[in-house]
């Protein structure tokens, strides 16, 4: 639901929700590691609370199994942070963090071996857009809300549907999703959530000067955007997961009533339960392999 | 009557017109950075941000580049405003203008992003102050200092009861804000109420405990006799609160400078601008609530903190060894958002269509706001009930209120019942205000001159054909052979009737 543009602020005043990628198999084998990416990103949290006082940040961490609020700016016990002091924030930040990445460990120990190590991105994702909307129902004025994702890990296949319908819900509320992408191959996920959303999609060729691409880009805020240069999104990787095998498709089966996407011919649709016909499956198999092999 | 002058100031335009070694000296603080930061255009704090770790000059096409086509005019504010506070250095090489940041405001930028700001005093632990008053109890305090000092300003007799301001603050005040003539009762001046209206104003969309900060800049040139008061249209791009922390420290720190201009503070001790300035921003970033020791002040700061108690910014608390100072809302206005406060503060008035005005309101305040220009009968528990009528109105121009003023007044702090309706205030009753106030404007004076018993009608065609060629026929009579002719021409008309003499 989308509030009504009288309760926003008409200037600059933010409220961004970072989603932090904590993923252990990520970090290991990054090029940038994790403490010196945690002093780019809080020198840069810093930077958009000085920018305005009313400015607003919340850090969602998103680990392999879970994720959680590590850090908002607005509770009580940040308080005294506002009042100018960085460490109180530097420290409640890194204890929170660091709480859930033992617990995070925790529960990864029944997990078995040999699927994507993607993070819990469709989770974060959600609890980021509860958050606006409890902003959203609070309060007689609120910040404009936008999403920041700093993502390394790959994508897991098996959430896109959880990650589309988050998207077309932070859609709906004209929430933008920014999103940065630390990886080596790029996310077609977060390619997506920014397109849709009217973000901005960027991947830092140079991970050493990451504070200077976080200011110049992800610090804009969105009443800046309507004047600014930012990078455009040069192709967008549309490519959507089965619901069968949460396999990554480019070509596929679709559902005429509810859309459901299938890798392969079934006789029943598995979410709405409509029977498919029958006819030209084989010829439309072959066709698919054919077609498919060039691609990849 | 002093001359009043309207000009759309505010608190940058005073610190840009700062020396430039001043504005120097001000940006060693981190929090004045902090604070410039803030109230900058979103434009300028963008370019700010971009070259805080850049340490060559960039060349303005470069930064033009930035840009989408629609942003020149932006970009052109922006810059200027950069330039004018001296954050950006022009330097001009090979026909290119490039911009530097200036190196101290860069370095205490950079250290502020990296390791924040760290105040120059801690808390003093709860063992030591025992017990110390719960923020309602502070928000109450604060309240009655600022209503109180309002409450003098309006009605300097009426408010006896434990006004303990200092003397000379007082006067100050007055000086710009109220008038006296001899043997009256001191009036409120134009800019007196354009000064409370504005506060009403904000208080319309504040809570009260906010108030404090959302004074106008207001600064009394006492040498020039002139005062300029800053224009009721609030720039767009500075948001509420900062404006409000920048006004209000402008307003404290250029009530100091007055202080200092006449007596106490100079005579003692001369203090700087900066320091002030530096002082009541630092002290906005204290925790609300938390008692600070007075001993970790200057001797200036500590002279300055039984002034701002009196405004109610500050509660100074004695405890067995040592006195220790308490930061209120009123100081720290900014440090609480927007949202725990929930609800605004709503608007009071109602009027009808026959004049009559009725404020839910127990408000003193308001009730003497409210006199300035209506007629209060009544007055319940929780309303206040009175009628605008043509005296109270004439009463109040008089006063240099304009009718514009108070039509905006009525509009802004307008019941919410009646908020909703377009007008909020019936068309009738402005329309009237309006009128009462062009009826005293009914006779207009021009000084002039009178002519008559021309010896000839040639004589006489001649002259006011020729006050006529110079814009200063007032009027003539030609079978009477007299004219009126403005003052400014007289000397031209009598050259020019000498000439035709001979």
């Amino acid at each position: 639901m989308a509030s009504a543009p009288s309760k926003l602020y008409a200037d600059d005043v933010s409220l961004v929700v970072v989603l932090l990628d904590t993923n252990p198999f990520f970090w290991s084998s990054s090029s940038l590691s994790f403490s010196q990416f945690l002093s780019h990103v809080l020198a840069f949290l810093n930077a958009i609370l000085t920018l305005n006082q009313l400015n607003q940040v919340v850090v969602i961490a998103t680990g392999y199994n879970s994720c959680d609020y590590v850090f908002d700016s607005s509770s009580d016990l940040n308080r005294s942070f506002e009042n100018g002091r960085m460490p109180v924030m530097c420290s409640s930040l890194l204890q929170k963090l660091e709480e859930f990445l033992i617990k995070d460990e925790q529960l990864s120990k029944e997990e078995p071996e040999g699927k994507i190590k993607s993070s819990l991105f469709s989770g974060s994702l959600s609890m980021a857009l509860c958050y606006i909307q409890r902003v959203f129902r609070s309060g007689a004025l609120h910040p404009h809300p936008r999403i920041l994702c700093l993502q390394g890990s790959p994508d897991g296949p098996e959430q896109y549907v959880a990650i589309m319908n988050a998207i077309f819900s932070a859609q709906r509320s004209s929430v933008p999703i920014d999103s940065c992408y630390l990886g080596s191959q790029n996310s077609a996920f977060l390619q997506q959530a920014s397109y849709i959303t009217g973000g901005v999609h960027h991947k830092p060729q140079n991970l050493d000067g990451l504070f200077q691409y976080l200011m110049t880009i992800f610090a804009t805020d969105l009443h800046s955007r309507s004047f600014i240069h930012l990078p455009k999104p040069v192709g967008v990787d549309f490519r959507a997961s089965c619901f069968c095998h949460k396999n990554t498709i480019d070509m596929g089966y679709i559902c005429s009533v509810c859309l459901s996407i299938f890798c392969k011919h079934h006789k029943k649709c598995s979410t709405c339960g409509s029977v498919f016909g029958q006819a030209q499956s084989e010829a439309a198999s072959a066709s698919d392999k054919k077609r498919k092999t060039p691609e990849t | 009557m002093p001359q009043v002058k309207i000009i759309a100031k505010n608190f940058m335009d005073m610190v840009a017109s700062l020396p430039a070694i001043k504005l120097d000296l001000l940006y060693r603080n981190q929090f004045i950075c902090e604070a410039i930061l803030r109230s900058l255009p979103p434009l300028a704090k963008k370019y700010v941000l971009q070259m805080l770790y850049i340490d060559i000059p960039i060349t303005s096409k470069s930064l033009q580049e930035w840009l989408l086509a629609d942003g020149s005019s932006k970009h052109k504010v922006a810059i200027d405003r950069l330039i004018q506070l001296r954050v950006f250095e022009v330097i001009d090489r090979k026909k290119e203008t490039t911009y530097k940041l200036n190196s101290t405001f860069q370095t205490n930028l950079r250290k502020h992003m990296i390791s924040g700001g760290i105040l120059p005093r801690e808390p003093i632990p709860q063992s030591v102050t025992a017990r110390l008053p719960t923020s309602e109890e502070l928000d109450a305090y604060a309240h009655e200092q600022w209503e109180c000092f309002l409450l003098q300003l309006i009605s300097s007799g009426q408010a006896k009861k434990s006004t303990s301001f200092s003397s000379s603050m007082m006067r100050i005040f007055q000086r710009g804000l109220l008038r006296q003539r001899d043997k009256e009762a001191p009036r409120l001046t134009e800019s007196g109420f354009q000064f409370l209206v504005c506060i009403m104003k904000l208080m319309a969309l504040l809570p009260l405990f906010c108030v404090c900060g959302l004074m106008d800049p207001y600064t009394d040139k006492l040498n020039e006799g002139k005062i300029e008061i800053g224009s009721l249209s609030w720039p767009l791009y500075l948001n509420w609160k900062t404006l409000m922390q920048l006004f209000f420290c402008h307003f404290v720190a250029r009530l100091f400078i007055l202080c200092s201009d006449f007596h106490v503070l100079v005579q003692e001790q001369g203090v700087d601008q900066a320091d002030l300035i530096a002082f009541l921003l630092e002290l906005s970033f204290h925790t609300p609530g938390e008692a600070y020791s007075l001993d970790t002040l200057t001797d200036d700061q500590t002279t300055m903190i039984k002034d701002l108690a009196d405004l109610g910014l500050v509660k100074l608390q004695k405890g067995r060894k040592e006195s220790w100072f308490i930061p209120t809302k009123l100081a720290t206005n900014l440090s609480v958002s927007l949202t725990d406060s929930s609800s605004r503060k709503q608007g009071f008035v109602v009027v009808e269509t026959n004049f009559r005005m009725y404020a839910y309101s127990s408000s003193k305040l308001h009730c003497e706001i409210l006199r300035l220009f209506a007629r209060v009968e009544y007055q319940l528990p929780n309303l206040i009930v009175g009628a605008i009528t043509k005296e109270s109105l004439y009463n109040a121009f008089e006063n240099g209120i304009t009718a514009e003023q108070i039509v905006t007044f009525l509009q802004q702090n307008a019941h919410p019942r009646v908020a909703e309706k377009i007008p909020s205030v019936p068309e009738n009753v402005t329309d009237q205000i309006r009128l009462w106030e062009t009826d005293l404007n009914r006779v207009e004076m021009t000084p002039a001159h009178f002519y008559d018993e021309f010896p000839s009608r040639d004589v006489f065609e001649a002259a006011s054909d020729f006050a006529r060629m110079h814009n200063g026929l007032l009027w003539e009579d030609a079978k009477k052979m007299r004219m009126v002719v403005m003052a400014e021409i007289h000397m031209l008309m009598r050259e020019h009737l000498r000439g035709q003499n001979k």
